[in-house]
């Protein structure tokens, strides 16, 4: 899980302040990817992708109905 | 300079570090601005290259044909960018990955290849009507387009071949501001400012009320306002800029500014499309909107206006191209890097370059059939934008992944409502380009 840095980073003294450039700064260690895997499948995710491909599905369709249309 | 200084690393372990370059500051307010501006950049940059050569056509046309009627929408539009666009922020600062790889890791190889395939088809045709804008407006300046368009494509590669990130970013931002063009043209042409602010505020309906054109056109610019490259392109280059989570502030500052710039400029196109109307002119294209404008406002204005539509065009095909190369370099694992020089990620910039070269190649073709293109690039972009935005969606809901970064109750209740209208007007969009016989009376309708 991702967990917000402290921004010391930029503070070097109590009187004054280390401002870096994102590039110039250390790698933050961000959340492994690899190690998440796959989304797991709740009903919600299921839901969206069933009609996703619902969508999908009517917009090919609506295309084969305009060639058809076309052809004729 | 170099300085020494404490840093915790995302899982919370204190190390010392070595910053190459930093800059000292002796108050907060100096410390805040200056972060803020070395993380500003993203967010302008894909708000601004969104107002791409189709916009400034689908803008221009909306003003040409209801004069400033519409100006209501646009702005209802400026909260809906944001929050699309601060969902792809979150996503970028927490992962440090680009929307491509993550749609592919998260939701399998079929829905990855899909977007990637997808994107990279919409892109490469809306890349050809990006030139078809500049060869449009080179020829009505006077130059040869077979000249001026390689010209204007070497330059777009060049622009990213330095191998540097931030200088890349700086000349974009450059190009990004002298979008504020569009508010000299709109102050010249203008209406009176009073008529301006009641048709931005009060929403109103121009005479005939509701038709099929209207509606078509409505349509069209939620469609060219929320495109799917951008939430591609904002994440990765989020992701090559190596915003950190303490930058997720100040890049959402940026983001917001970023959609107010490319709002407002929206306005001012539109602006300068009823102006047009105004003087009894009748919308073709920008550039002969420009040509006509300039028949009452003088040479200058002509040029002004042919010179910002190529500024959009140009804007548009480093930002659509880029959004194509990181999003293939992700998923094939290549470096993918604007910090990179070319012996370093010959993929990532061979794509960049095929993909800017092709696409002016294209234009250049005596009677390529453009129109089909821009059908086509409707039709794909009805496909992938409520694609794209459900990823979206179902990605800043993952806890798993973004923790305490993930959408919040009212982030969703707003989400899916904007995830509604979007799904419903693309449905609407697609289904009128792919099948006009059902919607009869919008036949003709304007081109995104």
């Amino acid at each position: 899980m991702a967990t917000m840095a402290n921004p010391i980073d930029m503070q070097a003294g109590k009187d004054h302040f280390v401002v870096v450039h994102p590039l110039d700064d250390v790698l933050e260690t961000k959340v492994d990817m690899d190690a998440l895997g796959p989304m797991p499948m709740t009903r919600s995710v299921r839901v969206s992708l069933l009609s996703l491909r619902a969508y999908l599905i009517l917009m090919v369709l609506l295309v084969v109905y305009h060639v058809v249309m076309l052809a004729r | 300079m170099t300085n020494k200084a404490l840093s915790l690393t995302a899982a919370g372990v204190e190390t010392e570090v070595m910053p190459v370059r930093g800059r000292v500051v002796k108050s907060k307010g100096m410390r805040d601005l200056l972060t803020f501006l070395m993380v500003f950049g993203p967010g302008l940059i894909v708000m601004v290259a969104d107002n791409d050569a189709g916009a400034v056509s689908t803008y221009s046309q909306a003003g040409a044909q209801y004069g400033t009627h519409l100006l209501w929408i646009v702005l209802l539009l400026l909260p809906v960018c944001y929050f699309i666009q601060e969902m792809v922020v979150r996503l970028g600062i927490a992962t440090g990955k680009g929307h491509a790889a993550m749609i592919y890791q998260r939701f399998g190889k079929w829905w990855g290849l899909f977007s990637l395939v997808d994107l990279q088809l919409v892109n490469f045709l809306t890349l050809v009507t990006e030139f078809a804008a500049i060869n449009l407006a080179l020829t009505k300046m006077g130059v040869d387009p077979r000249y001026g368009v390689p010209l204007a494509a070497v330059g777009l590669v060049f622009l990213v071949m330095t191998g540097s990130y931030r200088r890349w970013e700086r000349t974009v931002v450059f190009l990004c501001l002298l979008d504020f063009a569009w508010f000299a043209i709109a102050f010249r042409l203008g209406p009176p400012l009073g008529q301006i602010v009641k048709h931005a505020l009060v929403p109103s309906l121009p005479a005939g009320g509701i038709t099929p054109e209207l509606m078509f056109l409505v349509i069209a610019i939620v469609g060219t306002t929320i495109a799917p490259w951008q939430l591609f392109f904002q994440q990765s280059c989020i992701a090559d800029k190596r915003l950190r989570f303490a930058d997720l502030k100040w890049a959402r500052l940026d983001t917001f500014l970023g959609a107010c710039v490319t709002i407002t400029a929206a306005v001012c196109m539109m602006i300068a499309g009823a102006a047009s109307h105004t003087h009894g002119f009748r919308f073709t294209d920008p550039a002969q909107m420009a040509a006509d404008i300039g028949t009452f406002a003088g040479p200058v204005m002509r040029n002004l206006i042919l010179l910002m539509m190529i500024n959009a065009a140009v804007l548009g095909t480093t930002a659509i191209s880029l959004s194509s190369a990181w999003a293939y370099g992700e998923v094939r694992g290549w470096p993918h890097s604007l910090q990179l020089p070319w012996r370093e990620a010959r993929g990532f910039y061979s794509l960049y370059l095929l993909s800017v070269a092709a696409a002016a190649g294209i234009v250049l073709i005596p009677r390529a059939p453009l129109q089909l293109i821009i059908l086509g690039v409707q039709v794909l972009a009805g496909v992938i934008l409520p694609s794209a935005i459900i990823f979206l969606q179902l990605l800043l809901n993952d806890k798993e992944l973004l923790g305490e970064y993930a959408n919040k109750p009212w982030n969703n209740w707003v989400n899916w409502t904007i995830i509604s209208v979007l799904f419903i007007l693309s449905l609407i969009l697609a289904a009128q380009v792919a099948a006009p016989n059902l919607f009869p009376s919008a036949a003709g309708g304007p081109t995104t």
